[in-house]
């Protein structure tokens, strides 16, 4: 059994050593691979952070498109097989994250816009409420996720947890433009008091794998 | 995401990436994840420190809708 971690260029610079790690060859794309640990089959924090740690050793000097967590083959005829159909698919996506890596950006309110419990109030206060949880995401994205556009190539947005996150979003920025990005995220933080814009990254391009 | 309370607030951002992105390789999964939300509760069942996120007001508190 064998678990995937990334798929990547064929040619590229050397596997890290430190990982049981091998590259199966998919044309010119390789997946990269490990034997997989037959008796962890739970999912915890730690097993979730040795999966990423792999996959962000990877990204330091290449690009890459990172595999969803959990994914085992048999071995590594099952991964060409599962993997040769898809070659064009992963070259435009790997086309697309050149160069690039992934920065999550959370923003979430820090007065009580949204925390009011509905629970045992008017039909007319639980409209309000949703009026008032609406009209701040639409503050949010044009003081937060507008400006931060100006330095993505890409975005993706994912729902926003109710009630007091605001923002859940994803932008694909240039590996030269990280600092910039970063800068202007604790810029737009300093500028909002109301809000608290949580940063985290560089992540490899999860949010970027598909057109 | 080096020290131990960046990776308590950062997890969110990990279970949203390696279990709902990625590539997804079709009919493989032996780990399938079929509700991020459930796994959401259950690993904050694991964090004794998560406690710390929900005074920052990082994470809704345990029965709210995550």
């Amino acid at each position: 059994m064998i678990e995937l971690y990334a798929i990547t260029a064929a040619a590229g610079p050397p596997l890290p050593t430190a990982l049981a790690l091998h590259a199966v060859p998919i044309g010119d794309l390789a997946a990269i691979c490990a034997p997989a640990e037959e008796d962890e089959r739970e999912i915890t924090p730690d097993s979730l952070w040795r999966h990423e740690q792999v996959v962000e050793a990877l990204m330091e000097d290449r690009d890459l498109l990172p595999v969803r967590f959990g994914t085992r083959l048999d071995d590594d005829a099952a991964a060409a097989r599962s993997l040769a159909g898809r070659r064009d698919e992963f070259k435009r996506a790997l086309e697309r994250v050149r160069g690039a890596v992934e920065l999550s950006v959370r923003a979430v309110f820090l007065d009580t816009v949204g925390a009011v419990e509905p629970t045992g109030r008017t039909g007319a206060d639980y409209l309000r409420l949703k009026r008032r949880i609406t009209a701040a995401q639409e503050t949010v994205a044009s003081v937060v996720h507008q400006p931060l556009l100006e330095l993505a190539r890409a975005h993706t947005l994912r729902s926003p947890r109710p009630p007091s996150e605001a923002l859940r979003a994803a932008y694909l920025v240039e590996r030269g433009a990280v600092g910039r990005f970063t800068g202007l995220v604790a810029q737009l933080d300093e500028q909002h008091p109301e809000l608290q814009l949580l940063c985290t990254g560089p992540w490899p391009p999860y949010s970027f794998v598909e057109s | 995401m080096s020290t131990v309370a960046d990776r308590d607030v950062a997890l969110v951002d990990l279970v949203d990436r390696l279990l709902g992105a990625g590539v997804v390789i079709a009919g493989d999964l032996t780990l399938a994840v079929a509700d991020i939300d459930l796994v959401y509760v259950q690993l904050r069942a694991l964090i004794t420190s998560v406690a710390t996120a929900e005074e920052k007001g990082l994470l809704p508190p345990i029965g709210d809708a995550l």
